[in-house]
Formats: C-alpha cells, structure tokens, sequence
C-alpha cells in the first residue's frame, strides 16, 4: 500500500479547520450575490474564531433567507416567518445572551412586511449582526421590485421603478443604530473585514449588502447590477480589521492617514481614509455622504456610523449572568415560603 | 313587607374616572369582611374619562356570583344614563341619587333617597368633592342596609394601603353619609346581616392569580403588547417577578413590551426556541395577528404559552365585555391542518394552577399552548382562600442536554418519533448536540427541507397523533353524576360562576337534579364523551353566539352520540347570567320533549 500524502489542514486559533463552518450546498441560481456572502460569513466566523455551535443563524423568508442553510453546518438555526425574524432573534437573545446572533434578510423581507420589527430591534439595540442582502427585487415570487428598488432603475422585465426607495442605512442610521455599514457582495475583502468587525460589535450592527440578483435585476438598465455598481461606488475608506488575537504593535502600520476603532472584544476596525475624511461618529456626516451618492445615483460603501457606548438589550434588562435558558428550577420556582408570603400579603 | 336578607343586588351608575371604582371596592371589601357571599362586576366603558359606567354587587347567601337579573338598590350619579338607569327599574326598588347632579326624580313607582353627595363631599374638601361624594353614597348605603361601620373603617383603611390622610377624608365622607341617611331616611327593607367568616379569604383577579401562577411556573420570558382585558397579567408580572425572582440582584427572566402582538409572539417562539419558557397575554384582536407564528410553532414544534383573555369579538368588538368567542380559534389556530392544546380556568385558583402547568404542557408537547380566560373572570375581583404550591416539579419534556443523551438514541432526528407517542427528542441552540436550522416549510424526521408527499403526510400524521396524546394528560373534567339522570350540563370557563344559579333554577323548573360537566381543557378529555354518552339529553351551555365547543364536540364525537348533543350559546357581552341560559335550556328541553 502506498501511503497517502499528508495534507496539511489550516487551523484557526481555537483549532478548527474551515469545515467546521461551511453549509449545504446552494439552491440559488449560479451566480447569485448572496452565495458570495455565505462564504464571506464562512470566511469570517472561522478567521474570527467564533465557536460554530455558539452561533446561532437566523433568517426570515425568501432567496436570502434561506441561506442558513449554505454555512455554518453546525450552528442551530431558525428560518422563521415573512419579515419577523428579528423579533425570534430578540427573543432567543435574550434567554440567552451568550450566543453570537447572525440574522440574514433581504429586501423584501426586511423593507416591507419586516420594516416595523428591524426598526424595533435597532431601537432595542439587541445584539446581532443583521446582514441585509439587498437586489432590489423579490427573486423567489419571479422579480417583482421591492421597496428597495432605486427610482429610474429598470429590471429585466418591465416598466422602470418611479417609486421612492426606503434607504435601510438612513433610516437606521436615524434610529441610532450602533453600527451602520453598506458593501457589495463583488468586494469580497472590504465585506470580510465589516462582517468580522460587526461579529466583535456587541449590539445591533446592520449591514446593507448590495448582493445582485442574477436573473431578474442584472441588466445594465438596473442600478444593482454587477457592472453599474462596480463602476458606481463610493468608497468612504478602506476597511481592514485586526483581530483581537494579534496586537495592535505587530501589525505593519501603513502610510496615510487611518482610524482604529476599539470593539467590544478587543479586536480593531481600521479605516484608512481615501478621500475627504468621514466622521463615522457623527450621523449627519452619515446622512450627508448617503444623500450625496443618492443625488449622484452612486453607491456609498464602508462604515457609515458607529457608536460603541450604547447599552445592548440584553445589558438594559440587567440579566442575571447565567443565560436565561440554562436556569433550572432553582432558579426558577419560587419556594413555597415565598407563596405563602404573597398570599399573606394579598391579605392583608 | 319582609326583610329581604342577603339576597339583592346593588347598582351604581357613575362616570369613568370619577373615582368610584375606589368606592365600589371598599363596599365590596366590608361585605366580603362581613362574610357575606359577594360578587362584584365592573361594567366598564372603552375610554378613560367621562363615558358611563356600572359596579354591580350582589349580596347571596346561596352564594349566586352572577349578575342577578334584577337592581333592587341604584345608585344614580351619572346624568348621561339617568333616564336609562331608572326606566329599566322594577316597582319598589330604592334609588339612591345625587341630587346636586340636576336630574329630577320621575319615577313615583319607587322607594327614593334623595343625597345632596356633592355638597356633604364639598363641605369636607372642595377640590376633592368629585371624588368623595362617591364615598357619600357607600355611607348611605351602609346606613340604609345596616353594614357593620368598623369593618367598613376597616376596608377604608385597606382600599388606601395606609395612607393616613386619605383613609381620614374618606372614612370622615362615609360617616357623613351615613349620619346624613340616618337622620333623613327609615332603613331599607334591605339588610346585610353579617355571617361567619373563612379566615384567611382574600380578593384577586384572575389576571393576578394568572401572573403568579406563571411565575411559580418559572417563566423565563414574557413578551406583551398592552390590550383590554389582558394587561392585568403582565402589569401584575411586572410588579410580582422583581419580588420573587431575582437571583443575586439580577433578574432570572426578561420582559418585553414588544411593538404589537406579532412581535411578542414572535419573541416567546424565539425564546423557546432557545429552550427558556417564553409567554404573552393577549386577546382576541392580538390571537388574530398571532396566528402565522402559531402555526410556524405548531409545525417546528416549539413550546410557548398564549393567554387569551377574551373580549367581546369580533373585531375590535365590545373592547370591555366579556364572551367565550375565541374557543375555536385557539382550538384550530393558523392556516392549514393544526389543533392546539387549550387550558380553561373557571376559577381563580385554577388561574394559577393552569398558570404553571400551562408550561409544563408547552415544552412536554413542544408545542404552542394556550390559556383560555375572558374579561369577566380576567379582570373582576373573585373571593379566593389561596394557592397551592406546584405539587409537580418542573416537567422540562424531551430535551437532549449532554452526548450521553444523544449517543443513547438511536437514529436520532429532530423530528423522528422513537417513543411511539409522537413528541420527538429536541437539542438546544449553543448545545452543538445535532444542531438543525428550524423550518416552518416541509421537512422530514432530520428537519431537512423536504416536498416528499410521504414524507409530509407521516409528519402531519405524527403531530395529530401528538397533540391527542394530550387528552388524558390535560386536567380532567369536573362531573357531577345525578343519579338516574338523562339531562347533562356541560359548560367551561368563567359560567362556573353561574352555574349554581342555572342549576336551582333547572331544579325548580323541570323538577329534577341534572348533570353537569365542567371542561377544563381541550383536546376534550374522555371523560366528557362518557358524559355525553350516559345522558340522552346534553346541553353545552356557552357564551358566545355559534356554540364553539358545541362544534368541536360534534366534529369529534361518533355519530351515535350527535343526537344527544344541543347547544345553548347565549352572548350580550354581559357577565353570563343564569336566566338567558335557563331559557335557552328550557326552549331545547321543550324541543326534544323532556
């Protein structure tokens, strides 16, 4: 018998290859944007070192949705109903604080039937990653625009959309959402490094993620095609992120000027300025650079607005430090003194 | 005439936010100290100030806690309903009314007690004078109808929690009530007369008995949106869990007032899915938009507790009446082919031993499980002597918490049915035991997305299998057997409060003792077939318009037992009152010729 040759297999620094992250194979078309995600998610949660069974994956209903199932095979997940998955997050994250909370929606999902529970989940600061993969059209119901579709932008079939679209990032960033980014599934290096950053956020971060749709929304006509938002983007900074694992010192300083931003597990998000500086803590210079892009018909991309000094849900219900869910009947029941102790009181 | 002991009711028509529902309690309270059998009602309107309202109290020494069918003593304040109010009054009953409220006295036909309420209430304090004259009448009454002045003090000092100046001003009104009714008027024909006490009773709603329940239960997660007649259950929670359930400091559960009903039903599924003991309590507006996530907790198998407490539907109805409309709507939640589990309190205290089983139940049949009250038992004040401690430790159900557990079954899916009783074995999210991403589309017994026709026929065969399994499980009904008896009474939820009355009048009326048969949850025990099967004639009395369990127990039953089955469903949103049942009774016992 010959002997195998060995392969060398790429470990992360809590010791797991890759294929401890990835998920089943894809039904989405050949091409779609969203697939590009799921490896950027695969990508990430390995690099970052998440454990994969604390991940908890969450979705609502349509193309994005259903992506759960492409990574992170060995996380329990929740493909829920239309546009409620973040009240299901909510829910979960709370009886157990102690998971990472990746949701995924799309534009339909998140826009639409869902924009009333996204908004209240920004408002509670629950913490999550939100990941709105955004084309512009309902994919699974055959391409219907959605409320995301950009005014003068035109599908495959039919008229062009006249509607005013609802911009996600500006209405969170109007909510006070701690973290607001928007990218493009085509730059897969800049997403990498906001999806990790948001996995190291504690509290809600969103992230608006162009993600083109291949068969319904990819002619030249539309605004979120491959090729007009490749060549219509503006970018506020480079993204790069430094792991919490490796020190600030060692890693090699560029020239130009930059940005650190601490995040709650030490890691840093590093903006490196490419033109006029953006203020990432100021939400009217979030607005300002949205609205520009808009007038310009361009599509701004990198970290809108951050603020790392607000209280996630889970920190405002002062919980117990045991999560919730793992709480057994000592915890839970009350003695029989402390029943007789209200029936005494509701005596008297 | 005859002293009329014990045995009227007392109707007091006021204005919403005029502080009468103080008044109306400390009346409540002194009989209830007096050990008089008592039964209040507050009829409330849809709004905060101004519209009418009415407390009704009944004193019965037969211990009838029904509305009675007649006033023999009104309280008249409101001139919006004073025409109304007086109109509907037989011959000889007594008005007690204000007569600074500018309406006159027109009926001759009546004992009348003429109270200037207003001005005694202003000679004491002006600013307050709206307030205290509400306390006048409780004074007139209590001289009128011989109430025990020291108790009354006493019920005074409880309404205001010690609060000395107010207990004065009020006590000082009652006396001046009193003294004012003493010197103008002869006692009433009506008396109280004082009778040996329970030691240790005490007032609650069943919205509070509901609260503590749960929190005996170990609720873990409670997630709300504010609406009549169910908020009692979270706000009495919100007052409660800090008292009872924090653990070093901090809290062992999380309460949400989410954004609507959607919402919070979507958090506690959320909760549950995580594997904590998530509730909400709504009515029927919020069951309604509830219903897509119940189905997605029926098909992924995920515990959760709903408590309904019903208003008067549909839409958005009589917002504060009651009705027993919502019956089918839990029983059959959602789209497509479901049955759910459904508690049925018709008690207080069952409001909190449901209030803590009801968990049991939902993660034992990993499933949505709902509580079933209404407005009349939710929010009116019921005589209660306590609670019994959880006789059950927590029942947790088939959870899979270590390898071991796991590695001992064989072929383990999160839907596969090793047991043969239809509940699968679950894993938990951050357990990395068999993970799966949960799905409200088709899957097969690994939770894998699945079209298979075999394959969705066996599940929804299985989670029908499941959910009958619960039958014998849930509480069982409470029979009484007459002997040699062919009518049956089968009944649920809050007309346990009138059934007493219904029943002596059935005696007085066919000569007999029936059966009766109270449900206690559904899906319908076996029990309550053998009833149905013993009596030619049974009668399920209801308050809602169609006879909703009526309907379940026709579709359930074998065809021989259709025949013995009538429905006297009667619904005015008023409390269920024991004649409007007698009649329809009578009119079927006509009908099938007993």
């Amino acid at each position: 018998m010959s002997e195998k040759p060995i392969k060398t297999i790429k470990l992360n620094v809590i010791n797991e290859p890759k294929d401890s992250y990835t998920g089943g194979k894809s039904s989405l078309c050949p091409g779609c944007g969203h697939d590009q995600i799921s490896s950027v998610i695969v990508n990430a949660a390995w690099e970052n070192g998440l454990e994969p069974h604390r991940i908890a994956k969450m979705s609502g209903i349509g193309c994005s949705s259903k992506t759960p199932a492409y990574y992170l095979n060995q996380s329990h997940g929740f493909n829920t109903v239309h546009g409620r998955m973040p009240s299901v997050t909510t829910g979960a994250n709370v009886v157990n604080k102690d998971l990472t909370y990746l949701g995924v929606s799309g534009d339909g999902d998140s826009a639409s039937i869902g924009i009333g529970q996204l908004i209240h989940a920004i408002r509670r600061n629950v913490n999550m990653v939100y990941v709105l993969e955004n084309n512009g059209v309902y994919g699974l119901t055959k391409g219907q625009y959605s409320a995301t579709a950009d005014i003068g932008s035109k599908k495959k079939k039919g008229m062009p959309n006249e509607t005013q679209p609802i911009d996600l990032c500006a209405l969170a960033v109007n909510l006070g959402c701690s973290f607001v980014a928007r990218s493009f599934s085509g730059s897969k290096k800049q997403l990498t490094a906001i999806i990790k950053a948001a996995m190291s956020h504690k509290g809600f971060a969103f992230i608006d993620i162009i993600s083109p749709c291949v068969t319904f929304n990819n002619n030249d006509e539309s605004l979120r095609s491959y090729g007009y938002v490749k060549d219509n983007q503006t970018e506020l900074h480079s993204v790069g992120y430094i792991p919490h694992s490796s020190p600030l010192e060692q890693v090699e300083i560029q020239a130009g000027s930059y940005r650190d931003i601490t995040l709650h597990d030490g890691s840093t998000m590093r903006l490196e300025t490419i033109s006029e500086e953006h203020d990432v803590s100021d939400a009217v210079s979030a607005l300002a650079a949205l609205h520009q892009a808009e007038a310009e018909k361009k599509h701004v991309m990198g970290l809108l607005y951050f603020n790392g000094d607000k209280p996630s849900l889970d920190e405002d219900l002062e919980l117990h430090q045991t999560a919730i869910s793992e709480m057994g009947q000592d915890y839970l029941r009350p003695s029989k003194e402390a029943l007789q102790q209200v029936i005494d009181s509701l005596r008297n | 005439m005859d002293k009329i002991v014990n045995d009227f009711t007392i109707n007091i028509a006021t204005a919403n936010g005029t502080g009468s529902q103080s008044a109306n309690l400390i009346l409540l309270q002194t009989f209830f100290d007096m050990g008089i059998p008592i039964s209040g009602k507050n009829l409330f309107p849809s709004n905060i100030s101004g519209l009418p309202t009415w407390y009704i109290i009944r004193l019965s020494d037969a211990g009838y806690q029904a509305p009675g069918e007649r006033t023999h003593i009104q309280v008249l304040l409101n001139p919006a309903t004073w025409e109304e109010d007086l109109a509907v009054l037989e011959p000889g009953s007594s008005v007690i009314w204000n007569t600074d409220s500018k309406m006159e006295m027109n009926r001759e036909d009546v004992i009348s007690y003429p109270v200037p309420m207003t001005k005694i209430a202003r000679g004491l304090n002006p600013k307050l004078a709206r307030m205290i004259a509400n306390v006048v009448y409780v004074g007139v009454i209590a001289e009128l109808i011989g109430m025990d002045q020291t108790v009354l003090e006493e019920a005074i000092s409880k309404q205001f929690n010690g609060k000395a100046k107010a207990i004065d001003l009020n006590s000082e009104a009652a006396r001046l009530g009193r003294s004012y009714a003493a010197e103008h008027f002869e006692p009433s024909l009506y008396r109280s007369q004082a009778r040996e006490r329970l030691e240790g009773g005490f007032f609650i709603e069943g919205n509070e008995a509901t609260a503590l329940g749960s929190i005996f239960g170990g609720a873990q997660m409670l997630a709300w949106y504010p609406i009549t007649p169910s908020s009692g259950i979270p706000e009495a929670m919100i007052e409660w869990l800090p008292k009872l359930r924090q653990k070093d400091g901090k809290a062992t559960y999380a309460i949400i007032q989410a954004e609507d009903e959607l919402a919070a039903a979507g958090m506690i599924i959320g909760a549950g899915w995580a594997g904590a003991r998530g509730m909400t309590a709504t009515s029927g507006p919020g069951i309604s938009l509830m219903q897509e996530f119940i189905g997605l907790a029926y098909f992924a198998e995920i515990p959760a507790v709903f408590w309904d407490v019903n208003r008067v539907g549909p839409s958005t109805g009589l917002p504060t009446r009651t009705q027993q409309g919502d019956l089918s709507l839990l029983y059959e939640g959602s789209h497509g082919d479901t049955q759910h589990i459904v508690f049925i309190p018709g008690t207080v205290e069952e409001c909190f031993e449901y209030g803590w089983k009801i968990f049991d139940a939902a993660e034992r049949f990993q499933s949505p499980v709902f509580g079933f009250s209404d407005l009349d038992l939710g929010m009116n004040r019921w005589p209660c002597q306590g609670f019994e401690y959880p006789d059950q430790d927590m029942d947790r159900g088939k959870v899979i918490l270590t390898k071991e557990q796991l590695d001992a079954i064989d072929n383990y899916g999160r839907y596969r049915d090793v047991d043969g009783d239809g509940i699968p074995y679950r894993t938990l999210p951050g357990s990395g035991l068999d993970p799966i991403l949960y799905r409200g589309t088709g899957h097969d017994e690994d939770g894998t997305y699945s079209e298979n026709p075999d394959v969705y026929h066996k599940l929804m065969a299985r989670l029908k299998r499941k959910i009958e399994g619960a039958r014998e499980y849930l509480p069982a009904p409470m029979i009484r057997q007459e002997e040699d008896c062919d009518i049956g009474i089968v009944f649920y939820g809050s007309i346990e409060n009138t059934i007493a009355e219904i029943d002596d009048m059935l005696e007085v009326a066919t000569g007999q003792m029936v059966s009766t048969c109270r449900v206690r949850a559904l899906p319908l025990h076996p029990d309550v077939m053998d009833f149905v099967a013993r009596h030619r004639t049974v009668i399920v009395l209801e308050a809602n318009r169609d006879g909703q369990l009526f309907g379940i127990m026709r579709k359930e039953y074998p065809y021989k037992l259709i025949g013995h089955m009538h429905s006297a469903a009667f619904s005015d949103g008023m409390p269920p009152r024991a004649k409007s049942f007698v009649d329809k009774i009578m009119e079927v016992l006509k009908e099938v010729g007993q």
